[in-house]
């Protein structure tokens, strides 16, 4: 367990975690019998989902050989919309886990998400600089070393899709209004 | 109407209608006409999109004909349970056929013919599956006409156990833990697959990355297909697992319609001349880009109806 501050015990990170949740806007994230509370933030969160890693597959799999015909450059113009679905998944994975705290930060499969989506983060910077800071990079074959990042990209964006949805079966499941 | 009339309607798409684009086919084939082969594939994959709300009616059907699994008199379960498990298996092999077709419409496009691996897997497909639906039709059919069961053939006469393979799946889905999520988490990496398309392709046409031209952006779509088709069969295993949490939400009928709508919106991208006058640096006309702005709404839609399945409607 975190360790926090001068209180520094388990019991005080709990209590912590409970003021968090029990907020009177985490309450109504969860309690509220309105679409627009749970259910929608946690709609958002997947279509975020699904632009992030949608434009990122693409990517991915357009380094690995799919879509010949499809140049490489043009596709960077897709990044800022990439950026606004992480953004709204920011957002609103902030408040799913505000909700729900004393489940989520206690919960392992949590930080193995993070994990992977920290790595998907950095794998994507390293990546982006290597093809598309290239201006020839339509022009000459694609090395080894951008084809295995686009691997990696692959592999912890599955990752981290794997272990979302496995939250709500692993560790401790929250007890979410449904 | 009830569901029960849904399915008598829409059952008539997977026999008749896939009679029909068979003797098409068959007609295209002895005549060499490439066109018309394309017609076929066309049919074969609209009847395999509709083919999933009605397999999924006869579900609702059975719970309106017998709720709590108690029939009215002169019908039997044991001949309601033979004929799910045949339309299962027609289903499935229809589901096959209707991807494989879409395949040789995909790659019609680039060889201007039918692809010759193309005609021949669906061939044999499509007249496979043709025998299995007209047996499920034939069961089905006596579940409230025991005059035609009383034919020599009649396939059910025995009362052997209600269970079966449909049942036997479901059973499999809701007995293993693992199940349902390991579906879940590959129903999500289906929807980024079909997400990877949606955006890629209608978002160009709708003007972002002009620099990339529609015969590049064709080349994706078998990857969406890939992510439909990884997404129906994860999706039926949920069904198999649970039909009553989705023939009793009205959520899920809206899903399955912007599921066919969405097999019917593909078909413009790869039957129409329109997009590809979409190059590089050119502007989409405006019908592409209203169909790509459909498409959107059609995909997002899917994703909403389906997620909204227990919030809206009454899943779980």
């Amino acid at each position: 367990m975190l360790a926090f501050g001068d209180f520094g015990s388990a019991l005080y990170m709990m209590d912590f975690l409970r003021l968090i949740e029990q907020s009177s806007f985490s309450q109504w994230v969860t309690g509220s019998s309105s679409v627009f509370a749970f259910p929608s933030i946690l709609l958002l969160h997947t279509i975020g989902m699904g632009v992030v890693v949608g434009i990122s597959a693409g990517i991915d799999l357009r380094i690995l050989g799919l879509a010949p015909a499809l140049p490489l450059a043009p596709m960077e113009k897709f990044f800022p919309l990439l950026w606004i679905g992480f953004g709204v998944n920011a957002v609103t994975g902030t408040i799913l886990l505000a909700a729900d705290a004393t489940t989520k930060l206690t919960n392992a499969d949590f930080y193995v998400k993070m994990g992977f989506i920290a790595l998907a983060l950095i794998n994507q910077r390293l990546l982006r600089t290597r093809v598309f800071g290239e201006p020839l990079v339509d022009k000459k074959p694609l090395t080894s070393d951008v084809k295995l990042l686009a691997v990696t990209s692959m592999i912890f964006w599955l990752g981290a899709i794997t272990a979302g949805r496995l939250m709500a079966y692993l560790g401790p499941v929250s007890g979410l209004a449904k | 109407m009830n569901l029960a009339h849904v399915h008598l309607l829409l059952n008539h798409f997977p026999t008749i209608g896939f009679g029909i684009a068979l003797g098409l086919f068959l007609v295209a084939l002895i005549g060499k006409n490439e066109h018309l082969k394309r017609a076929g594939l066309v049919l074969f994959f609209l009847i395999a999109a509709l083919g999933i709300p009605t397999y999924q009616s006869g579900s609702a059907a059975l719970e309106t004909l017998c709720p709590a699994n108690q029939c009215p008199p002169g019908v039997s379960m044991v001949t309601i349970r033979a004929h799910e498990d045949a339309a299962l298996y027609g289903f499935a092999l229809m589901e096959l056929t209707g991807f494989v077709a879409w395949l040789g419409i995909w790659q019609f496009r680039l060889l201007s013919r039918a692809p010759r691996w193309n005609v021949v897997a669906v061939l044999l497909l499509s007249i496979l599956t043709f025998a299995v639906m007209a047996r499920a039709a034939n069961v089905g059919g006596g579940i409230r006409h025991p005059e035609i069961e009383a034919a020599p053939q009649a396939p059910i006469t025995t009362g052997e156990p209600v269970r079966g393979f449909a049942r036997g799946i479901g059973q499999f889905v809701t007995g293993h833990t693992w199940v349902w999520p390991s579906c879940e988490t590959l129903h999500f990496v289906g929807l980024s697959m079909l997400f990877t398309v949606v955006l890629l392709v209608d978002l160009r046409i709708l003007g972002m990355a002009k620099k990339l031209s529609f015969a590049g952006l064709y080349q994706l779509l078998p990857l969406g297909m890939l992510g439909f088709g990884m997404n129906l069969v994860t999706g039926m295993f949920f069904f198999l697992g649970a039909p009553e949490q989705y023939t009793k939400n009205p959520v899920f009928y809206w899903k399955m319609v912007f599921v066919v709508l969405g097999a019917v919106n593909v078909l413009y991208f790869m039957l129409l001349d329109e997009p590809w006058t979409v190059g590089a640096e050119t502007d989409a006309p405006l019908t592409a880009k209203l169909v790509a702005a459909s498409a959107i709404v059609v995909w997002v839609g899917v994703l909403f109806f389906g997620h909204m399945l227990p919030f809206l409607g009454n899943a779980f």
